[in-house]
């Protein structure tokens, strides 16, 4: 697909960085992703083997989780340069969509994950429609507002079990195989995500999406659809989101206001996405496996989330003033990036 | 009808203080182009500073405003040199403004919440349950006093902007930033005090804080989604369309209150916001907001 990509002359020297091709053959890569795949797919058949078994599954779902939710938020936050801190209304609205089948009917969370998904993308179509007619701040600001409208919505509804939520049953299966059916879910949720991700990056769309991030207004003299193209990457950007809700709020069998629509699950999202590279595929992977085991270390360490809390925001502001680009970028701009973290 | 105006009453009393926790964020967007995302948070350290010293010392959370604003006004220069000086000429600079101040309001969350812990505090000077009548009308004294010092210390804030040379600086660097360097406006010099003169009412906002709002950490996400909604529909920049934009607000969330249910008050911020975003993202009195 280089055939799609501008020529890198045209461009700021940051952004040929940023959208150069890979160079040599990249076959490591698809050896690394492949041991990867199949190391995960045996982990939770490895109970005999691993000592503390359930920590490790619990921890690498949690991971995968994040993976999913940091990649999804990429899509517009990293290709298109529009953030949104407001992407833990897609959880929220992903957990409940599961959650109220389930609580009223039985209805298992494993069959209307993906419904989750769906409803997130429609509210993303929808709250697209009316938030990005602003540009920069005010579409930031409106996307916060939009978190604690959404908490203030759910957490007066009756119905939905206000600000206590709803507690949920636990999966009706043998306590030795309780978390692999999560381990699964949050699997597929973050390889989904990935490839949506990559086939977006590796689109016209992904193209338009980049040309909106350098310069909208010339984008848009360009031909480049731009209010459609946003739109489309809010709603997309939403949908794995929704899935990995659905799935966590049955992984912990309650859902709760607080729990989903908070400032700390968005800012975790972008975190990892800018830690990582904003804009590169491997980026917000590599974010949210560091964020998730910086965030493991603190808490065993400090054994408080408020130690965990000043980590999290002196990072971000450490990686914005001197590593803007973030790992996988500022690599790729020193041409150090080895092939097998080269996903573009 | 008596209820109605009983009401609004409550509301502009309200809407006074809002537009005090709100005049530093609008002048730091208007000065500097900075969106401080932790101008709420740096209001409520000012509130656990104020409460300790009511509770610790038995000052006053009036009187604590006088050490409070010098205390604020170099803390915020501090972090515009540590933090605002080193992106100065970065690209899309004022999405970069927005992303800092989340992080360095992260952090002060974080911070705040390991020293006080998540529980709520109050300051309860005497004249918190006081109140007197005003013909019919009942007015708590409390934010009678908060509302009347909020539109001084902002009257204040005016004059200073309007009759001093630092303030024709500044309101030149709001106007137009090149064209102010050129006449030979120290730019940042202006910027690293404008920031403090924001910080600083967020000081003695926080006085107010302390009393008047029950607090913890964590509620500053709560403030400044308000806040921010204020401003915008205002104008952010503008300190006019942050006080009308407050005392709109303030009332319409006590009709609100009174009308739906106390849960639902900030619910008209929030649709104030939408809606302002969709009709003239500009607001009231601002300029457009640029990428």
């Amino acid at each position: 697909m280089i055939e799609d990509r501008a020529a890198p002359d045209e461009l700021e020297p940051d952004v040929v960085a940023a959208v150069a091709p890979p160079k040599g053959p990249g076959k490591s890569r698809w050896l690394v992703v492949a041991v990867l795949m199949i190391g995960l797919l045996l982990l939770p058949l490895g109970r005999p083997v691993l000592g503390s078994y359930n920590y490790i599954i619990l921890l690498v779902t949690n991971g995968l989780m994040w993976v999913a939710l940091a990649s999804s938020w990429n899509i517009l936050g990293g290709y298109s340069g529009y953030i949104s801190l407001g992407h833990a209304v897609f959880l929220g609205v992903g957990g409940y969509v599961a959650a109220v089948p389930l609580y009223y009917h039985g209805v298992s969370p494993f069959y209307t994950a993906i419904g989750g998904g769906l409803v997130a993308v429609a509210l993303g179509f929808v709250v697209g429609l009316i938030t990005l007619r602003t540009r920069g701040p005010a579409f930031i600001i409106s996307t916060i507002a939009l978190l604690f409208m959404f908490l203030l919505i759910f957490e007066q509804s009756e119905y939905l079990g206000g600000t206590a939520g709803l507690p949920l049953p636990v999966v009706p299966i043998s306590q030795d195989w309780l978390k692999a059916p999560f381990f699964y879910a949050m699997l597929i949720a973050a390889v989904g995500s990935i490839v949506l991700s990559y086939q977006v990056a590796h689109s016209k769309f992904g193209l338009g999406l980049r040309a909106i991030a350098e310069d909208e207004t010339k984008a848009e003299v360009a031909g480049v659809p731009t209010r459609f193209y946003k739109i489309l990457a809010f709603a997309l950007s939403a949908f794995w989101v929704g899935v990995a809700g659905a799935m966590w709020g049955y992984s912990l069998a309650f859902v709760r206001p607080t729990l989903f629509f908070t400032v700390a699950i968005s800012a975790q999202m972008v975190l990892m996405a800018i830690i990582g590279g904003r804009g590169t595929v491997a980026g917000p992977v590599i974010g949210a496996a560091l964020i998730v085991a910086v965030n493991e270390f603190s808490l065993a360490q400090f054994g408080s989330s408020e130690i965990n809390i000043v980590i999290t925001g002196g990072l971000l502001v450490t990686v914005l003033l001197f590593f803007p680009l973030g790992i996988v970028g500022t690599l790729r701009q020193k041409q150090l990036l080895p092939a097998f973290l080269d996903w573009d | 009808m008596t209820e109605i105006i009983q009401v609004v009453i409550f509301g502009l009393l309200l809407g006074g203080v809002y537009a005090l926790f709100a005049s530093g964020l609008t002048l730091a967007f208007g000065v500097m182009r900075i969106v401080n995302l932790a101008h709420a948070v740096f209001i409520v350290a000012a509130a656990y500073a104020a409460f300790f010293a009511f509770e610790e010392l038995g000052i006053d959370p009036i009187v604590s405003i006088l050490f409070l604003i010098p205390l604020f006004f170099f803390l915020g220069v501090g972090v515009y040199l540590t933090f605002f000086v080193r992106i100065e000429g970065s690209p899309r600079y004022v999405e970069m403004t927005v992303l800092l101040t989340f992080g360095i309001a992260i952090m002060l969350e974080g911070l705040l919440g390991w020293r006080f812990t998540g529980i709520f505090r109050q300051a309860k000077p005497s004249y918190l349950t006081d109140a007197f009548f005003l013909g019919d009308y009942l007015i708590p004294t409390g934010q009678f006093y908060a509302a009347t010092l909020s539109l001084v210390l902002l009257g204040a804030l005016w004059l200073f902007l309007r009759f001093t040379r630092t303030g024709y600086g500044i309101r030149a660097t709001m106007q137009n930033r090149a064209a102010a360097q050129l006449v030979g406006v120290n730019v940042r010099r202006v910027s690293a005090i404008s920031f403090g003169i924001s910080a600083a009412f967020a000081g003695a906002s926080g006085a107010f804080m302390s009393y008047l709002f029950p607090f913890f950490p964590f509620r500053h996400w709560q403030w400044i989604a308000l806040l921010l909604a204020l401003v915008v529909l205002g104008g952010m920049g503008s300190l006019k369309g942050a006080v009308v934009g407050a005392l709109i607000l303030g009332v319409a969330s006590s009709l609100v209150v009174d009308q739906i249910g106390p849960g639902w008050g900030p619910m008209a911020f929030y649709a104030a916001l939408f809606g302002i975003l969709l009709v003239r993202p500009q607001g009231l009195f601002g300029k457009e907001l640029a990428v």
